[in-house]
């Protein structure tokens, strides 16, 4: 009897690591990152490649002092506390006010889909009767950098619900996009986020994926104003010469809600600069 | 006097070949039903690598510029910017298509 | 007196190849007694210098050390002693048309199979790197 305990026991665990779920990778992340990076705490990760780059660091430190993204977070406040044209506002789609990135991504049930903040905050526009805003660039960057700033200190923890499928081939879907090579340059995210973090390509170090969904929206040096997370999706695709998906499509949702599920634990800190 | 026979007759096969990749690629000029015929399967080579979110970058521009280059009566032209359009979007469609089972790389134990 | 250490070290490995291939009397590959006999045109090599250090080329700075090239990465090895290691010639094409082929998980760009690069483009940038 003991026997057969024993050996289902381990059959349950073998089980487990051949379909590595969202709690399994995200473990296996954390043990690889540490394994390269015994010296950095779990919650500098937040940070991003700052996290691993004393240099770079004391220049962000310093620019962090005078932070480029204020008067963006200042835009995003008049935008949601100004009444739309049928006098309702963003409040009264969230009532439970703007400190609330930690709730996104989240699994919609109703439309089987991954649910993200700007979406939502599109589908609040257009549901009363507002034209809804770019995803990349522009007025969208204020409304998220000021949820953002509300949001500082929420911890990060995606679920993927166990009672629909969906959700899990959503995640699973994602983490296939992370993994897979494209573009004419061949490479994965995985290339440049996991198996080369830490080393340069150029003088660029690359950042760990763990706390790469942390800070957003960014303001970029390079952009001279805040960008999304997906214009950085953009970005990166475009850098490997893979033509860039849309932003906010499927693809990018479900790759948001695979790196967020990465990042459970990790504490919100947009928005965020960035050289 | 072996090697000198030798190396005429290759003097010879190889004077052939130019000769006649020279008529062949003088008869081969392209016109606008070839220039045509070469956009055609670049864009839906690039269409199916999209299909499999494949696609590389640049595909669509070629194809931009080989149409242009079409309409100028640039056919020549535009049949090799097809061909390399077409080129990519087989290899991104292939390169996604390799690729179909998510593996695991080594480097990240579980 | 660092390129001067550089070509007899060039003459020695060439002088010594040849010796061998002579001794045995069978070359392993068509290519490499060829190569190693053959000087190679120095303007070849600059070509193969350009299109290597170019960016929207091979870019190889991006990621491999290169001596006196400037702001190199180092995700790759750096490239130099490269004949002792490559005596070869043919490997190092091979490394740089597809690095995937030998070693799946390989960061480095297949230039030749997803042509970056042209095959003629590569031949240069070997030529080139066998110089390092
Ligand atoms: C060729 C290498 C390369 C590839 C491939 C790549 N990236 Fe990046 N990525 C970079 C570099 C360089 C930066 C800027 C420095 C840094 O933060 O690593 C960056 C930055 C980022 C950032 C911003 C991090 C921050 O803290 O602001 C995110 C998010 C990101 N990448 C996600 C991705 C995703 C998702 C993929 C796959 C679709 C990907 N990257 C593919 C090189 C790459
Ligand atoms: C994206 C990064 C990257 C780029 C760009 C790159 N390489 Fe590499 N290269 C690597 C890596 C990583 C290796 C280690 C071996 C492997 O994984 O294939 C390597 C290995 C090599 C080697 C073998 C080195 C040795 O010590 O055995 C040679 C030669 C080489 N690369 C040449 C080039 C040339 C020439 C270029 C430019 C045309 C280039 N590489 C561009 C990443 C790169």
């Amino acid at each position: 009897m003991k026997k057969i305990l024993i050996t289902l026991a381990l059959l349950a665990i073998t089980a487990v690591t051949a379909q590595a779920g969202p709690e399994e990778d995200r473990m296996a992340f954390i043990k690889y990152y540490k394994a390269k990076f015994p010296s950095v705490p779990m919650e500098e990760y937040a940070n991003g490649v700052y996290a691993i780059d004393p240099i770079g660091r004391e220049n962000w430190e310093a620019i962090e002092e005078f932070p480029p993204y204020e008067p963006f977070i200042d835009a995003g406040q008049a935008m949601w506390e100004k009444p739309f044209a049928n006098g309702k506002g963003y409040k009264d789609c969230f009532p439970d006010g703007p400190a609330m990135a930690d709730k996104y991504p989240s699994w919609d049930k109703q439309q089987g889909m991954v649910m993200t903040l700007p979406l939502a905050l599109n589908n609040c526009l257009k549901a009363n009767g507002e034209k809804p805003l770019k995803y990349k660039k522009g007025p969208i960057n204020n409304i998220l950098a000021y949820i953002a700033f509300q949001s500082r200190g929420k911890v990060i923890n995606v679920e993927v619900p166990k009672d629909d499928p969906r959700a899990m081939a959503a995640y699973e879907d994602g983490k296939k996009f992370y993994f897979t090579r494209r573009g004419q340059l061949n490479f994965s995210c995985a290339t440049c986020h996991l198996q080369n973090t830490g080393l340069r390509v150029r003088t660029e170090i690359l950042s760990p994926t763990l706390g790469h969904v942390t800070g957003w929206p960014v303001y970029r040096s390079k952009w001279g104003t805040v960008g999304t997370l997906h214009r950085r999706f953009s970005g990166c695709n475009n850098n490997i010469r893979a033509k860039a998906l849309e932003a906010q499509g499927e693809e990018y949702r479900n790759l948001e809600y695979f790196l967020t599920s990465l990042s459970n634990g990790l504490e919100l800190n947009g928005p965020s600069a960035r050289k | 006097m072996k090697i000198k026979t030798v190396l005429a007759m290759l003097v010879l096969a190889f004077g052939l070949l130019a000769g006649s990749a020279a008529v062949l690629a003088g008869g081969m000029k392209a016109d606008a039903a070839m220039a045509a015929d070469a956009i055609a399967k670049a864009e839906a080579a690039r269409k199916q690598a999209a299909s499999v979110n494949g696609e590389w970058r640049d595909t669509g521009k070629f194809i931009k510029q080989a149409q242009e280059a079409a309409k100028a009566g640039e056919h020549d032209k535009a049949v090799k910017l097809a061909k390399k359009a077409e080129q990519e979007g087989r290899l991104g469609y292939e390169q996604q298509v390799s690729q179909s089972e998510l593996k695991i790389p080594s480097y990240l134990k579980y | 007196m660092k390129k001067t250490v550089r070509l007899v070290s060039t003459l020695v490995i060439i002088a010594s190849a040849a010796w061998l291939t002579g001794c045995t009397g069978k070359p392993t590959t068509k290519e490499a007694p060829k190569a190693m006999a053959a000087q190679v045109d120095p303007a070849v090599v600059a070509e193969g210098k350009a299109i290597a250090v170019n960016r929207k080329k091979g870019n190889c700075l991006a990621c491999h050390m290169i001596e006196d090239e400037p702001t190199p990465g180092n995700v790759g090895p750096p490239l130099l002693a490269m004949q002792a290691r490559y005596p070869d010639k043919a490997k190092l094409r091979a490394q740089i048309w597809d690095a995937t082929a030998a070693n799946p998980e390989s960061a480095m760009v297949p230039f030749g199979r997803l042509q970056v690069l042209s095959d003629a483009e590569i031949d240069k940038i070997v030529e080139y790197i066998w110089t390092l």
